[in-house]
């Protein structure tokens, strides 16, 4: 039996040199380690778990493969093709007003106003409140007896021949046939409270970019004779123009997965006029528990969402290339 | 040798691996009754869990579900009194629609799960679907008070199996609450006598109805005015074979009355408000702005305050307003009118308790179970969460012992319901969630978004949309 000899200086640094260079070798891979580990429980396993049940119909204790039949039935019903029709309507709306809300608000505040920091630090309440809490205020706002914006909403010379009623009245009727365009005056009122809950987040990022334009450059075309509008729309939109693509996708991928404010304002309501994707999949899921058509929608809106953040990325590396 | 990084990445794959295997979900648990557990010594008590809507932490008068919260701070302590070192009462209060699905969520995972919950005849397809509940068919038929309960209740908490999967406590039939002052000579009995005493009130400024006419809570209208009128007219929902029926020409007849009546202006506008501000149908019933207001029996508990076309007020701002106005006769209640030759339609369900699987103490559930069926208990459990009539036939007369002032209401009610064709709203449907949205989306499409849109067509859309998935 060999006898094991004691390790020299010499032999002891040379092991430690090399356990020290391992650990520098696969540093990255370490730091990387406990996101990946997040990542493994919280989307890669219940995304792999989604695409199975997708295609399973589970009854009590059995599991039957049903290849794409859940989603030849979301597919085939009549609601998701109007829930389809909702959510278009809904992140078209949402994704406008929210821009040009945001952009106008920033533009104020990146003049030097007095009291701005007070504006800004105001301007961050809808940030901060709840969807739910911000749907429950919308919803009270516009309740008929007693609601504040119900005397406006229902007088008959603002809004004729009858009134508004947000909560129950119909869509008119479609411009083009199943396209639910224009809106009901609840998927109006949605879009709006959405916007205001979004307007603090997408008005400080550009607020952030609108820092970073030169003085100098809005100096020159000044005085080169720019006016207001060419200022706007021939520098500084151009110059934040990459902060303004990465607000875009964030309000579109926000649009289409947000389920908060629907919930507690309309419900899909009044009729299916403000049922868009997510909520569609709400009710599928945890209403009607049919899990296995849930998962096919999820599904669905998750391809979605991956073209929406692979167009991101496209456009971003467009950005990264001209300029 | 392998590269040190390469190894580095086997080795992070090999984590990653074993905390996805440590994340698997259990397998569902099977449909059958868990073994009895092990009896305990008397000395060990255990907690038994339940699932309520109600709160009994909440001390708020104004709760929408005071009775509940009520009912449940004064007889917890009574069952801990009763079963002191055996069980102890715990009640986690859940939101009255997520429930059901709170409750299919842990069953499926394998989480901590109630040892009973709160339920209602609606969820029991869903929950066999799902495998959340046991079977209680051989141990509910070996109750001694199980001779006593209403054919009907137990109907409707039997499985398509014949199998029992649900305990019914009360039974809830769909009834009329009406202003005396607004119909003297009681509530009409056809549609035409409707129509002509709906135009005397619209003179008055008075609408002649209100109802739970919109799509919230995933179409629960339909299990409400839209189920009695349908029924009424002598439609259905569903052909008895688990295909959904709509275009008939008893539906037809129903949706073209409702027009009817809707741009006569009957209706009271709050009738479809109900999306964004849920229950909202109910406010012009309690002030008078509305004659009539057909809801299920359990309304009693929720229309209060009570302001009186006579100006006399009911404002103790509990469920005896309603009780005292039926007493002093200034509300009475009665079946909704049906065309000449038929009966009123009705729908009923019932509200009982389940035992879920997986729940670890269902033998404290059964326990739970008899002690509320007792003729001391059972009265409170009918007017507290309850909400209805009880499915034990020989607590009526308890009832009416225990509450006087809930005599008369009873007598009405029970009257209203005999001169009525009660039955679940959903017949053969199975899919009894997905079914409720489709009928009352349709309803909603063609009565409030386009009164001119072809009936049949609509109906028969909505129809087809349900029967792909059989």
């Amino acid at each position: 039996m060999a006898t094991q000899l004691p390790l020299t200086s010499a032999q002891r640094t040379t092991f430690a040199n090399r356990i020290a260079e391992r650990f520098n070798q696969t540093l990255p891979l370490w730091l990387l380690l406990p996101t990946l580990l997040v990542l493994a429980v919280i989307q890669f396993y219940p995304g792999i778990y989604s695409i199975i049940l997708s295609l399973q119909d589970r009854r009590a204790g059995a599991v039957e493969w049903v290849g794409f039949r859940n989603f030849e039935r979301i597919f085939e019903s009549a609601i998701f093709r109007e829930s389809v029709g909702h959510t278009v309507v809904f992140l078209v709306g949402y994704v406008l007003v929210t821009m040009v809300a945001s952009l106008a608000v920033a533009l104020l505040l990146n003049q030097r106003l007095r009291l701005g920091g007070v504006y800004l630090a105001l301007l961050f309440i809808p940030w901060v409140i709840a969807d739910i809490i911000v749907g429950l205020i919308f919803g009270l706002l516009v309740v008929p007896e007693y609601g504040l914006l119900s005397p406006i909403l229902s007088n008959p010379t603002l809004f004729p021949p009858k009134g508004l009623s947000i909560p129950s009245d119909p869509p008119p009727k479609p411009w083009i046939a199943g396209f639910p365009f224009p809106p009901a005056p609840a998927m109006v009122y949605l879009i709006l409270a959405s916007s205001w809950r979004a307007l603090p987040f997408i008005t400080l990022l550009l607020l952030a970019a609108l820092k970073t334009v030169p003085s100098e450059i809005v100096e020159s075309a000044r005085i080169d004779g720019a006016g207001r509008l060419q200022l706007l729309f021939r520098i500084i939109l151009p110059l934040i123009l990459p902060t303004m693509v990465v607000a875009l996708f964030n309000l579109m991928l926000g649009g289409i997965n947000g389920i908060g404010l629907v919930f507690s304002l309309t419900r899909g309501g009044p009729g299916t006029a403000t049922e868009v994707l997510s909520y569609l999949l709400y009710t599928i899921g945890f209403q009607r528990l049919e899990f296995g058509r849930a998962a096919a929608l999820a599904v669905f809106m998750a391809v979605i969402n991956l073209a929406l953040i692979l167009l991101t990325l496209r456009v971003s590396r467009v950005d990264e290339r001209t300029t | 040798m392998m590269h040190p990084a390469r190894r580095s990445t086997l080795g992070i794959a090999a984590t990653i691996a074993l905390l996805a295997a440590a994340c698997q979900a259990p397998a569902p648990q099977p449909a059958q009754p868990s073994a009895p557990q092990q009896a305990q010594p008397a000395t060990q008590e255990r907690e038994f869990i339940t699932w309520y809507q109600y709160d009994e932490t909440n001390t708020d008068p104004k709760s929408d579900e005071r009775v509940g919260n009520e009912y449940l701070r004064k007889t917890i302590p009574l069952f801990n009194e009763a079963f002191k070192g055996k069980w102890r009462w715990v009640n986690q209060p859940q939101p009255f629609d997520q429930m059901a699905t709170r409750l299919t969520a842990a069953v499926q995972a394998g989480g901590e799960v109630p040892d009973l919950m709160q339920s209602s005849d609606a969820n029991l397809i869903p929950f066999l679907k799902n495998g959340v509940v046991q079977d209680l068919t051989d141990w509910i038929k070996a109750q001694p008070w199980f001779d006593d309960l209403d054919p009907s209740a137990v109907a409707a908490c039997t499985g398509p199996d014949g199998r029992i999967y649900c305990v019914p406590v009360a039974m809830t039939p769909q009834i009329v609450f009406a202003w005396k002052d607004y119909f003297p000579n009681g509530y009409p009995k056809t549609p035409e006598e409707f129509k002509q005493v709906a135009e005397q009130l619209k003179a008055k400024g008075v609408y002649a109805i209100t109802f739970f006419g919109s799509t919230a809570f995933d179409g629960e209208g339909t299990t409400r005015f839209t189920n009695t009128l349908i029924k009424s007219f002598g439609g259905t929902f569903d052909d008895g074979q688990g295909n959904m029926k709509l275009d008939t020409p008893e539906n037809r007849a129903a949706i073209e009355f409702l027009r009817e009546i809707i741009a006569a202006g009957y209706v009271h506008p709050r009738s479809w408000d109900g999306t964004t501000t849920p229950f909202i149908e109910e406010e012009p019933m309690k002030t008078a702005e509305a004659a009539s207001f057909p809801t299920g029996i359990f309304g009693y508990r929720y229309v209060n305050p009570l302001k009186a076309p006579n100006g006399r007020e009911y404002n103790k701002g509990n469920e005896e307003d309603m009780l005292d106005a039926i007493t002093n006769g200034d509300v009475f209640i009665a079946p909704f009118f049906a065309p000449e030759g038929r009966k009123p339609g009705c729908g009923t369900g019932v509200t009982g308790f389940v035992i879920p699987n997986g729940a670890k103490n269902p033998e404290a559930a059964k326990d739970y179970i008899n002690w509320i069926m007792s003729k001391e208990q059972n009265p409170d459990w009918v007017l507290g969460p309850g909400g209805g009539f009880p499915a034990l036939r020989s607590m009526l007369p308890e009832i009416e012992a225990r509450m006087p002032v809930a005599k008369a209401f009873y007598e009405q009610a029970a009257a209203a319901v005999a001169a009525s064709e009660c039955r679940p709203w959903y017949g053969t449907l199975e899919r009894r969630n997905e079914a409720k949205k489709i009928i009352q989306t349709a309803i909603f499409k063609l009565v409030k978004e386009d009164p001119t849109a072809d009936i049949s067509a609509v109906l028969k859309a909505a129809e087809e949309e349900y029967n792909k998935g059989n």
